[in-house]
């Protein structure tokens, strides 16, 4: 009855928020809407039983998708000199209309046809389950992300970095103003608090990469907090966006994609198939390099620079 | 070891793609070099190896499908990995030039240049619903900033609203194989038949409709074509080649893949194929009259390519050998003669500065080169003898006569008079005289000018020798047809 009470405020919260989000008063009500919209999700996931989801939508789609909404935001009234207003043209019937027509339509059909759908499907993640052991690993997530499908991940991998390439190419035709410098520099609390967080931050990412092997967490997941600490250090000034990217941040930045595909590709001299994982230990070989490249690519990504430096 | 060369198309460009983020000149040419020149030759050898064993599957990782990944080529796949091979190299050596290796400007544009290449290539060996679209997110967040690289508001505008769009048609995708992976059990595009034919009901034709959506959307079929002209005629030049040669074309293949392999043939979503049809005709006549009027001659060329795609859906009900014939041939030199008439609008516009069509006039002078390669490219694209787009245009005819699809052979008449009339409004356009003083030759006379235009030149003599040159390739594409076409 609890449960069943729980979920159904979840759910109600859900379209609420959503509903916020799209109807905000302004840009930034709709984005503190999106972000505690990102939370109400996590909580959901957490309540179908997929923690490892849970962890993602919290520390990426809440987190730091948030941040970066925010600093968007920022930009837009340093560039704009005032707080941008969702305008009266976005909300046009023209556009309202057929948008909320499909997406009803959508949901309707999503509806009806889950109905029809059996409980438990037969699927190929039955499979994975069975077939875990032989990776190394007791965390099926893992198992499946950088074992039976870890050519997805790898690819997404080069995702990642197009992000940043096309980050770089607009950031370099149209570049940003930079941001007024935080007004709170001398406050010695500042320096404090950084001097627990972003160890905190290290600490946390690297458990969450290690747990990964049988708990949920993971590289995507470790890769977020760790760049957590580094948007801090962004915003309390300790960093500042430089005009290139220093030789050790492309290399940080290539690290997951390179690293991934290099052990890959060990294996085919030796008759294996591309791919083939030699041991644990090259999952967490693996895991590492993406952990470095996902959180400096967050970081850069935040910053909207192509490097950044320490400010002296 | 075929197997190898199978991993080398995917993963040389995907290193050298790394290589190029490094900050030294030799690192980007060597990435370019061994991620680009290296294609023809991984080719050349896995062909050899289809026309001896056929298609084949491999398996990554060891883990046998379901539970893994497999890749997949067959001569559908080799037809889209050469003309990546081929459009994608003639267009990166026209590139070199702007993008010099050691400028900021070439740092930016071959990491990107690379991933696409790379994910292009990864596409059409997947075998995987789920892997397609991780290959068709890293393609289009690979073109999307190559569009943008040209600095233009126009560009960056346009760039914006194909990534809003973009990302709009993955999730709907996304959407529909994760109904589809409920339904079946499996991701796999070829074990999925079976469960589908046991499994079908509304679920899986909406997980059919919802995937057809997002495709369409992505391959810029009308009416979702909105996105494609400004963001095609904004790009550099080699970007807009490949974009309408090959990018776009990553979805059509899919809807091709999807349809004519994955779905069983009783399934009631076979029907999607004649709304395919109706778009396709709709997309040669609309296309074609928007091409018509334009003043711009990149966006002529533009709207050209939503016209053309036209034909490769057009095809989809006609089930014929000769139809499969007409949709391979179409594919290849519409890639071929649209990439041509890119780049030597590219150079037209270097040269004289706009692309205007009411500032073209004596190109023959001004632009010679060029100017024949974008004539040349027009007789593919209008479908004249003895060009690649001929053979394709009249086998397609030939297989609409034969199933007495009188509508489509009306529409698909109409579509290449009014390729005819835009290609000749742009060939007016370029020998007008209205000073009759001598213009200066601004190409000819520079090395750099003359190269630049050869590289155009080249790719549209491809698409012209594509016509005679056809039966090796036609024998190669009659092996991959799909199950349900081969019957007479």
């Amino acid at each position: 009855m609890i449960a069943l009470a729980m979920d159904a405020i979840i759910a109600i919260g859900l379209v609420w928020l959503a509903l916020r989000t799209v109807r905000g008063a302004n840009v930034f009500s709709a984005i503190i809407m999106f972000i505690v919209f990102g939370l109400i999700m996590s909580l959901a996931w957490a309540r179908l039983h997929a923690p490892d989801l849970a962890l993602a939508e919290a520390a990426i789609g809440a987190g730091i998708t948030g941040a970066l909404l925010l600093v968007t935001w920022r930009r837009l009234q340093v560039l704009e000199g005032s707080v941008p207003q969702v305008g009266a043209e976005t909300r046009s019937l023209w556009l309202t209309l057929p948008t909320g027509l499909a997406a009803a339509l959508l949901i309707a059909g999503l509806g009806w046809v889950a109905l029809s759908l059996p409980a438990e499907p037969a699927t190929a993640g039955e499979l994975a389950w069975q077939r875990l052991p032989e990776m190394g690993v007791s965390n099926p997530v893992t198992g499946v992300l950088l074992g039976f499908r870890a050519y997805d991940t790898l690819l997404e991998m080069g995702v990642l970095l197009a992000a940043w390439l096309g980050a770089q190419v607009v950031a370099s035709e149209h570049r940003p103003g930079a941001l007024p410098g935080p007004a709170h520099e001398e406050v010695p609390l500042v320096g404090a608090l950084l001097s627990l967080v972003v160890p905190i931050s290290l600490l946390v990412a690297v458990y969450l990469l290690q747990a990964g092997g049988s708990a949920p967490g993971g590289a995507f997941q470790g890769g977020a907090v760790l760049a957590a600490g580094g948007v801090l250090l962004c915003l309390t000034g300790r960093l500042e966006a430089a005009d290139q990217a220093s030789l050790i941040e492309r290399v940080v930045l290539i690290l997951g994609l390179a690293v991934f595909s290099g052990v890959g590709l060990v294996m085919l001299p030796l008759g294996e198939p591309m791919l083939a994982m030699p041991g644990v230990w090259a999952i967490y070989l693996i895991e590492t390099a993406l952990l470095l490249s996902i959180a400096l690519t967050l970081v850069l990504l935040f910053a909207a620079a192509p490097g950044l430096r320490r400010r002296l | 070891m075929p197997s190898e060369f199978l991993i080398g198309l995917i993963f040389l460009p995907l290193l050298g793609a790394c290589l190029a983020v490094l900050p030294w000149r030799w690192s980007i040419r060597l990435g370019v070099f061994g991620g680009l020149a290296s294609l023809p030759a991984l080719l050349a050898a896995l062909t050899l190896a289809v026309i001896r064993d056929g298609a084949w599957y491999y398996t990554l990782g060891g883990w046998t499908a379901p539970l893994g990944i497999r890749l997949f080529v067959d001569p559908l796949a080799l037809l889209m990995l050469w003309m990546v091979a081929i459009i994608g190299g003639v267009a990166a050596a026209h590139a070199w030039h702007d993008f010099r290796p050691g400028t900021p400007a070439g740092a930016r544009f071959w990491p990107l240049w690379l991933l696409l290449t790379a994910a292009m290539n990864a596409l059409f060996l997947s075998a995987d619903l789920f892997n397609l679209y991780v290959c068709l997110e890293l393609v289009t967040l690979a073109a999307i900033p190559l569009i943008a690289m040209a600095g233009t508001a126009t560009a960056i505008r346009a760039a914006m609203r194909y990534l809003l769009l973009a990302l709009l048609a993955s999730l709907v995708y996304l959407l529909g194989v994760a109904l589809l992976y409920n339904a079946t059990g499996t991701l796999d595009l070829y074990l999925m038949t079976d469960g589908l034919a046991a499994s079908g009901g509304p679920a899986t034709s909406l997980a059919f409709a919802l995937i057809a959506a997002g495709l369409l959307l992505k391959g810029a079929v009308f009416p979702l074509h909105v996105w494609l002209p400004n963001a095609h005629a904004s790009a550099p030049g080699p970007v807009s080649a490949v974009l309408s040669a090959l990018v776009v074309k990553t979805a059509i293949y899919l809807i091709y893949r999807i349809w004519l392999w994955t779905l069983p043939a009783e399934d009631p979503m076979q029907g999607a194929v004649e709304l395919f049809a109706v778009l396709g005709a709709a997309a040669l006549i609309y296309g074609g009259i928007l091409a018509l009027l334009q003043e711009r001659l990149k966006l002529v060329i533009a709207y050209s390519t939503v016209a053309q795609l036209g034909y490769l859906l057009l095809v989809l009900p006609l089930a014929s050998v000769t139809a499969w014939q007409a949709a391979s041939y179409q594919l290849l030199s519409h890639g071929l003669a649209k990439a041509a008439m890119f780049l030597a609008a590219a150079n037209i516009l270097h040269a004289v500065g706009s692309d205007r069509l009411a500032d073209l006039e004596r190109l023959d002078q001004r632009t010679p080169l060029s100017l024949f390669a974008l004539a040349l490219a027009g007789v593919s694209i209008m479908g004249l003898p003895p060009s690649g787009g001929f053979l394709a245009k009249w086998l397609l005819l030939e297989a609409a006569w034969r199933e007495g699809r009188w509508l489509l052979l009306a529409a698909l008449v109409l579509g290449s008079l009014l390729a005819a009339a835009y290609v000749f409004r742009i060939l007016a356009a370029g020998l007008r005289r209205e000073d009759p003083t001598e213009a200066e030759d601004a190409e000819g006379t520079s090395p750099i000018g003359r190269r630049q235009a050869a590289y155009a030149l080249l790719l549209a003599v491809l698409a012209l020798v594509a016509g005679f040159g056809a039966a090796p390739i036609l024998d190669i594409v009659d092996a991959g047809i799909p199950a349900g076409w081969s019957a007479p």
